[in-house]
């Protein structure tokens, strides 16, 4: 009897396994499991499952059922508590991490690193993976030491401690921050295979801290004030000017980032939160905010973060970003797993309110269908989409488009390269397609090419 | 609540162009009641319109019955709108007129911000505020250390008498700055240079990026001296021991090596000339590329959203309508599509795309 079951384990294992070790070796066994239970599906029809083909335990598939055997975890005990008083991600979970490409810059205290966002969920980016940006490396400030001055055109200058704003009325809300610069390698074409390095630059998170209009009218603004100069008490300075109408709409300073406090990464004690808008602007490490009459003209607003555009002439005060999105899964951090269903995942945001609308072809852009949302569809902040789509293992070209509240539809890159050029470096928000390989295109069968028009 | 925006309801495209104060003919985008328009350049009920379209003021068709049918809404389209009182104009007065002007500024343009409720109330007229009195008073006195903004106009330069000769201003830069930047700003070890001749208009797809730098971006000279003494030498930046002198000096030898002028006469800079914030504020007129900025005007593409059998233009393969016609980045040796991206880490870098951090 466990003979005979053993022969139908071998033969229906053997075409499945060939597929199967394909995956298995880019995935994990989980992966070679759904292989197998497509190709059960396409045996028997809609039924799915046949019981006469189920893997025998112990036999055939030693890969998937040895666990059954009961693994180690069950036979001793684990740590205890406290074993971390501040809690880390499972080893197995090593291999989520920023990462940077060292050949962007020449050192590390004024460079970038990329989110991993094909392996986040949700919408909300843990602390630890939050992207970073720094202009002059990371100071460790002690709160008690830090101050935050309002000055300038105000009727009251006034100097805050840590304890002073946070005795002041709290805001709560989900927003993204998104470098400028996310997308910059893909103006002249595809760079690299990795939705980390295409559009990494970038995290969603919750920020609690003080509405800056309270901040404001505390000091109370002058008529004459039109501007304000954030400043960080970082070794960059960094300092932008903000219209006061951006000022006073919803800008706040957050203290605390997905309910603790901010990394040092990302501003530690108080940055400052610009929703909607360039994260160069999103002055971390806050130290003053300067009312003034007119804009300051700073390096990050004259020699950086402007658009070159093809005739020469440059962009300036590009504060917006535009609504994106892009599919995460697949996508060429990935392998498929064979033909059969997949539920397309991905992100939406738009710097200038709520997305309303994400469309996803799987035909260059020719014809689209809409997807639906999985997560809260919240102001400026990522917007969790999936798209139910049956791959048939043909060639096909995958892409996400977004419609914002404001019924700006997200352009193809051609588009966007015949008005802006390629020199822009920043805000490039056009459109990304997946090249889907057939199935059946040799060694290279389903793999998921970043490509471009 | 803050934020607070008139337009929560996502209405559907239909309800859209149902009781909306303009009518659309086709596809074309033109329309026939879109009102009066203020010299031609806008319509008059513009926030009427914006209004009736569920406050949606990037829609296609709402920018066409703003702006008119020809308002592609990109730069070119744009030509002959840029007036600071049309409602998508983040363009000012001083921000216009594109020669060599002082501290020009951008603003939020009315249909962006006329849908917000929150900050007319924040700003204009919020009679609710009651001041907390948290946080003490300070004297702007007490801010001498902090003080180092210099604004467009050079208001925060040091007094005409702090500077030195451009002679001078060399041998601060060559002992702190030299070692990155090159000793005539040409760069070095990767870090940006400071001073190159090179054409910002590239017309080949596959040029490298031009290299942005002083002499041939840079709107202002005042940045230079601002930006200069806040952030180096990069590893003790505002340094006491450079001070306000030594910082002009570099900042006069940098504006020298880009053959920055003074004046009509085309006045460069002397090894002996004294370089101070009077010479720096001559010479902030006539940065080179000063008038080539101008606002922000994104978005400039306005499509529709289009669901089946879109045109060529919309989909893959630039314009041919051919998804298979793509760009792919550079194949491994054994020609597979470069696929993992830590075998990627260690080739060349692909050294476009980009011009320094």
């Amino acid at each position: 009897m466990t003979d005979k079951i053993e022969e139908k384990v071998a033969l229906q294992t053997e075409d499945s396994r060939n597929q199967g070790r394909r995956a298995f070796l880019k995935g994990s066994a989980a992966v070679a499991g759904g292989v197998m239970f497509t190709q059960a599906a396409n045996a028997t029809g809609s039924a799915g499952f046949d019981a006469k083909k189920a893997v025998a335990p112990y036999a055939g598939k030693a890969e998937l059922t040895d666990v059954l055997a009961d693994n180690a975890s069950r036979k001793t005990l684990g740590f205890g508590v406290r074993k971390y008083p501040y809690g880390m991600p499972s080893p197995f979970e090593k291999e989520v991490q920023r990462r940077t490409l060292e050949w962007l810059t020449p050192d590390s205290m004024a460079s970038i690193t990329m989110s991993p966002i094909h392996q986040l969920h949700g919408i909300i980016t843990p602390n630890g993976l939050h992207f970073e940006r720094f202009h002059g490396g990371v100071p460790t400030i002690n709160p008690d030491d830090h101050r935050l001055v309002i000055h300038g055109l105000v009727e009251r200058p006034l100097i805050f401690t840590m304890d002073d704003l946070k005795r002041f009325p709290s805001v709560s809300r989900i927003h993204f921050v998104e470098c400028p610069a996310n997308g910059a390698l893909e103006w002249k074409g595809i760079q690299l295979n990795s939705v980390q390095w295409t559009h990494g630059m970038m995290s969603c998170v919750e920020y609690t801290g003080v509405r800056l209009s309270d901040l404001l009218k505390e000091a109370g603004i002058k008529p004459e004030g039109k501007w304000i100069i954030p400043e960080g008490a970082d070794a960059s300075g960094m300092a932008r000017s903000l219209p006061l109408e951006l000022a006073m709409d919803d800008c706040f300073i957050a203290y605390a980032q997905n309910g603790e406090a901010l990394r040092r990464e990302q501003g530690y004690p108080i940055r400052l939160v610009v929703p909607g808008c360039e994260a160069n602007m999103w002055v971390k490490y806050l130290r003053r905010i300067m009312v003034h009459d007119v804009p300051m003209q700073h390096r990050e607003e004259t020699s950086k973060y402007t658009e070159l555009m093809p005739d020469g002439t440059a962009q300036r005060f590009s504060w917006y970003m535009e609504a994106n999105s892009v599919i995460t899964y697949p996508s060429p951090d990935f392998k498929m797993q064979g033909p059969g269903k997949y539920y397309v995942r991905g992100l939406a945001w738009s710097g200038r309110g709520k997305v309303a609308h994400v469309d996803i072809s799987i035909d260059g852009g020719r014809n689209w269908k809409e997807a639906h949302f999985t997560s809260p569809v919240l102001d400026k902040a990522w917007t969790r989409f999936e798209f139910e789509w049956d791959w048939d293992g043909s060639e096909a070209f995958l892409m996400s488009r977004v419609t914002d509240e404001t019924g700006y539809v997200q352009p193809p890159m051609p588009q966007m390269r015949n008005l802006e050029g390629t020199n822009n470096v920043y805000h490039r928000t056009a459109m990304v397609t997946w090249r889907i390989h057939a199935w059946e295109d040799g060694k290279n069968g389903g793999l998921v090419e970043n490509v471009q028009y | 609540m803050f934020n607070t925006k008139k337009t929560i309801v996502a209405a559907s495209i239909a309800a859209l162009f149902t009781g909306s104060a303009f009518a659309m003919s086709g596809n074309s985008g033109s329309n026939t009641e879109t009102g009066e328009k203020i010299d031609g350049k806008y319509a008059a009920n513009y926030a009427e319109i914006i209004k009736n379209a569920d406050g949606k003021y990037l829609d296609k068709a709402v920018i066409e019955a703003v702006l008119g049918a020809d308002a592609a809404h990109g730069r070119d389209g744009l030509v002959g709108k840029l007036d600071p009182a049309n409602p998508y104009s983040f363009e000012v007065d001083d921000s216009i007129d594109g020669g060599n002007h002082g501290n020009a500024q951008c603003k939020i343009p009315k249909a962006f911000t006329e849908v917000h409720e929150s900050v007319a109330a924040n700003y204009h007229n919020d009679s609710t505020f009651v001041a907390r009195g948290f946080g003490t008073p300070i004297a702007e006195a007490a801010l001498e250390k902090w003080d180092i903004v210099v604004d467009g106009d050079g208001k925060g330069l040091p007094d005409p008498s702090v500077g030195m000769t451009i002679e001078e201003g060399a041998k601060v830069y060559v002992q702190f700055c030299g070692m990155c930047h090159g000793e005539f700003g040409e760069g070095a070890k990767g870090y940006l240079p400071l001073a190159v001749e090179e054409d910002l208009v590239t017309s080949d797809f596959t040029d490298p990026a031009p290299m942005k730098a002083v002499g041939n971006y840079w709107p202002y000279a005042v940045t230079l001296f601002d930006y200069i003494r806040r952030t180096m030498p990069f590893w003790t930046p505002n340094a006491p021991y450079i001070g306000d002198a030594g910082y002009m000096g570099m900042t006069g030898y940098i504006l020298q090596s880009n053959y920055i002028v003074m004046d009509d006469e085309g006045t460069e800079l002397e090894d002996d000339t004294f370089f101070n914030s009077e010479v720096l504020m001559k010479m902030n007129k006539y940065m080179p590329n000063q008038g080539n900025f101008f606002c922000d005007h994104r978005p400039v593409i306005h499509n529709e959203r289009c669901m089946t059998n879109c045109p060529d233009d919309q989909v893959g393969g630039n314009g041919s309508g051919d998804p298979t016609q793509y760009r792919q980045a550079r194949k491994l040796p054994d020609g597979t599509p470069q696929y993992n991206v830590p075998q990627r880490m260690h080739e060349d870098k692909p050294g476009v795309g980009h011009a320094g951090m």
